[in-house]
């Protein structure tokens, strides 16, 4: 099973590295919302290629950000398939009775460009850092602690949630257990599904005693050393300028 | 010598009806290290989890003259360190410092303190080298030696380990038990690993079906080979090789 690990990358040095975490992802919010909010192919093209350039300036490879957002071209796609022959308009062709409207693809085109924008911007946005500087950013930008936690212990466990499973398979192939379709395999699987559940459930338990003994009620703080400097606000008003300069482009074109 | 724990009449029943404890009564003075011993199932884990009030239901509990109730509760927590038997479940925090500093933030040290106290606590356990790793990508044995330091950086009077060398390689095995014997505080170790035991502990407690069946001198309980084999447990050989050589010693008489 794939790893879902999005800072894989984040010991590498780009512009993006060492940009403050708040700065950088107050900056990437505001161009992430911009660009969702354009209206304007032309605009939306320049976004998606502002995406592209900050994707190879923050170093990260492109063979990676594109194996992560297969799920997210496959959606794409759909649109694709779906607009056209939804939405009413002028005639691009007809096969039978089918037929493919120019308006409907233009609004496919549209979702695509901004989809697949936001989708890069994510990588040089928290790709860019290890996971918990995201983490403890969000918490310095005053987003609720309970929903910090959440993510935080998800993203801690998701990997021994994995491990477990893993070794669960091996151990049923070990006693010679061979998936096929049929409703032994179904069973079998449910059981391990439940397993797992049973396990992730005792597992929390223990987690909440070793938390509950060393003093913990409730409420989790973290200590955040990084501070903003002139480099990083240089590198924000450099985005947000971005941001702005793909909003009023409508204007133009 | 002064008496820091004191159990009088405690029982427990876990909510599915097992019986785990049955009446325990103990005093353990300061500064001394006691092994708990027992079989599988013998309460030892459902003992040590009552002194840091983690359970409670029936009989009396008191840690360093306090009685263990709700308003002692966080009082109780600072004196008592708890290190669980899976550093995966002690280990929650995303970095190797968060996790050390989890309990000083709780117990409200100032920043600049808790940075202190981590890097105290990391250097006793010898892994100052990894304060701003994952906690995840850290070796077993590594992570029992952090598991132990977020522990102790909260400058615990009662030091608990249940199971402390279960799944350790050799080496490593022999790193805790040198780290654990310049350890001058009170200890309470609990496990299998008799010969840990022996060599940490003067005083050990055997506990089966949830009550305490022998109390007393490491040695003379260990080498009790009746004892043991009541109790599914056996003499370690280093004992045995003792035994041997003293047959030996009395037949060349
Ligand atoms: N969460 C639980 N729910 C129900 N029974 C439990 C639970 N934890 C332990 N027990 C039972 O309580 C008894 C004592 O367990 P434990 O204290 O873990 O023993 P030890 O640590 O000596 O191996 C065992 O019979 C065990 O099955
Ligand atoms: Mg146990």
């Amino acid at each position: 099973m794939h790893l879902p690990e999005i800072d894989k990358y984040a010991h590498l040095k780009s512009i993006f590295h060492s940009w403050e975490p708040r700065a950088k992802l107050v900056s990437f919010l505001f161009l992430i919302i911009t660009i969702s909010l354009l209206h304007n192919l032309i605009s939306a093209c320049a976004g998606l290629v502002l995406a592209v350039v900050l994707v190879f300036l923050s170093g990260i490879p492109f063979r990676f950000v594109f194996k992560s957002l297969t799920w997210l071209f496959l959606f794409v796609l759909l649109f694709f398939v779906i607009m056209p022959l939804t939405v009413p308009g002028r005639i691009l062709f007809k096969v039978g009775f089918i037929t493919c409207s120019q308006e409907g693809f233009n609004i496919a085109l549209l979702i695509a460009l901004r989809a697949i924008s936001i989708g890069l911007l994510v990588f040089p946005m928290i790709g860019t850092m290890e996971f918990h500087k995201t983490l403890k950013a969000l918490s310095r930008l005053k987003i609720p602690n309970r929903l910090i936690q959440m993510i935080m212990f998800t993203y801690r466990y998701l990997f021994v949630f994995i491990e477990e499973y893993r070794r669960m398979t091996i151990a049923t192939q070990a006693r010679l257990f061979k998936r096929r379709t049929n409703l032994s395999t179904l069973r079998i699987t449910g059981n391990l599904i439940s397993m797992l559940f049973i396990r992730g459930f005792e597992r929390t338990q223990c987690i909440y005693d070793a938390m509950v003994s060393r003093g913990y009620k409730g409420n989790l703080e973290i200590i955040d050393e990084s501070k903003l400097c002139c480099k990083d606000f240089l590198k924000s008003s450099l985005i947000i300028m971005a941001a702005l300069l793909l909003n009023f482009s409508k204007f133009v074109f | 010598m002064r008496e820091v724990i004191k159990i009088t009449n405690l029982e427990y029943v876990y909510p599915d009806g097992t019986h785990a404890l049955r009446g325990i009564n103990l005093n353990i003075l300061e500064g001394e290290s006691v092994g708990l011993i027992g079989p599988n199932g013998a309460g030892k884990s459902t003992l040590l989890l009552h002194l840091n009030g983690i359970l409670r239901q029936k009989g009396r509990v008191e840690i360093d003259g306090l009685n263990l109730e709700e308003g002692n509760l966080d009082k109780i927590r600072n004196k008592v360190g708890f290190v669980f038997q899976d550093p995966q479940n002690q280990l929650f925090m995303p970095t190797v410092f968060d996790d050390v500093a989890f309990g000083p933030i709780n117990m409200k040290l100032a920043k600049e303190r808790v940075k202190e106290v981590v890097y105290e606590a990391l250097k006793e356990v010898d892994m100052l080298y990894s304060i701003k790793r994952v906690s995840h990508h850290l070796s077993f044995g590594e992570k029992k030696k952090i598991s132990i330091a977020t522990v102790l950086s909260m400058s615990p009077q009662i030091l608990i380990l249940d199971e402390p060398s279960a799944n350790l390689d050799p080496a490593a095995r022999r790193h805790l038990i040198d780290f654990l014997k310049r350890l001058s505080i009170t200890k309470i170790i609990a496990g299998h690993d008799l010969e840990l035991i022996l060599e940490l502990c003067e005083r050990s407690i055997l506990l089966d079906k949830g009550k305490v069946v022998a109390d007393g001198n490491t040695q003379i309980i260990l080498s009790d080979s009746l004892l043991m084999q009541e109790h599914n447990l056996e003499v370690p050989s280093c004992l045995k090789a003792d035994f041997q050589k003293k047959i030996e010693e009395r037949v060349s008489l």
